[in-house]
């Protein structure tokens, strides 16, 4: 796939990730799984960037005795996965159009 | 290996990275062999399932910009003392001078390949041309009633489309070949950077 279209797509899954609840890395990982693989260096560069896009926010809480990372949507990560709908609507149309000769 | 051997490790190899990038890195690596541990996974799996520090710092180095390494190995490790302050001041005329002609050359090997593509591409451009305007220009003249220098004018315009034909690919590939190679010497004066810095 296009590495500008894959870039902005993981995003998007990563900010869905962790949208209903904060989440942490490894469970990021995990839940996104069935859909598309991600490796953890992968994860790491995006959460940076979306941190400091200023989409996710990150606090340290303790767990089991040690502290984990856990990361919180923002305002504006919310926006990005809206715009992401809306993008897809004309990515679907996009899509129509190229296969609609393969159509009898 | 264990979660510690694997965080010296990748540690180490990423030496060249700036201190606090890497404690960064170890802590998000660490917390991840937790929590893999943490599902019943041993140790040693848990940090297997991570993958190789080979491949890990290969991947942070092709992500890492460029400035950022150049940034961490001209960051004087320690104060420096006076006398080396004066000494750095009164020999600027001899290293700054040196590393701009040394900077001005990289740069002008850089360019004299690019404008070897610009060329190729200005030559398919031109004989395109001619093969356009040897068209008209011989359907023009035996229009004109001049036959035999038409057909002159259309061979020639031929032969060009065939020529321009023939350099197309040579042009793309040796446009893609530059561009490779500009982006494999960037990753090796990369390597460098790094590995200069583990020897420290």
């Amino acid at each position: 796939m296009d590495i500008q279209l894959k870039r902005g797509l993981l995003d998007v899954c990563v900010l869905a990730a962790i949208k209903d609840e904060d989440s942490y890395g490894y469970k990021i990982i995990k839940d996104m799984k069935p859909y598309i693989e991600m490796s953890e260096s992968t994860l790491y560069t995006i959460l940076k960037r979306l941190e400091a896009a200023e989409m996710l926010s990150v606090r340290s809480a303790e767990h089991d005795g040690r502290l984990r990372k856990y990361y919180h949507i923002t305002r504006a990560g919310l926006k990005r996965i809206e715009e992401f709908r809306e993008d897809w609507k004309e990515i679907l149309s996009i899509y129509q159009f190229v296969t609609k000769e393969d159509q009898p | 290996m264990t979660k510690k051997q694997f965080l010296d490790r990748l540690g180490k190899s990423l030496s060249g990275l700036p201190q606090e990038d890497i404690s960064e890195r170890l802590t998000f690596y660490g917390e991840m062999i937790d929590d893999r541990a943490e599902e019943g996974l041993t140790e040693e799996e848990a940090v297997a399932g991570i993958g190789s520090v080979e491949d890990i710092t290969a991947q942070i180095l092709e992500e890492t910009p460029f400035a950022r390494l150049v940034k961490e190995r001209v960051k004087p490790k320690r104060r420096m003392t006076a006398w080396e302050i004066a000494l750095l001041a009164v020999g600027s005329p001899v290293w700054l001078s040196l590393l701009i002609a040394l900077l001005a050359v990289a740069l002008s090997l850089y360019v004299v390949f690019w404008a070897a593509v610009i060329c190729l591409w200005a030559a398919e451009v031109s004989l395109i041309a001619c093969a356009l305007a040897g068209a008209a220009a011989g359907i023009l003249q035996i229009c004109l009633g001049r036959f035999w220098q038409g057909v002159a004018l259309a061979g020639a315009g031929c032969v060009c489309a065939g020529l321009a034909v023939l350099l197309y690919p040579v042009c793309k590939a040796v446009t893609k070949a530059t561009w490779t190679a500009g982006k494999k010497i960037m990753k090796g004066i990369k390597k460098l950077f790094l590995r200069k810095g583990n020897q420290k």
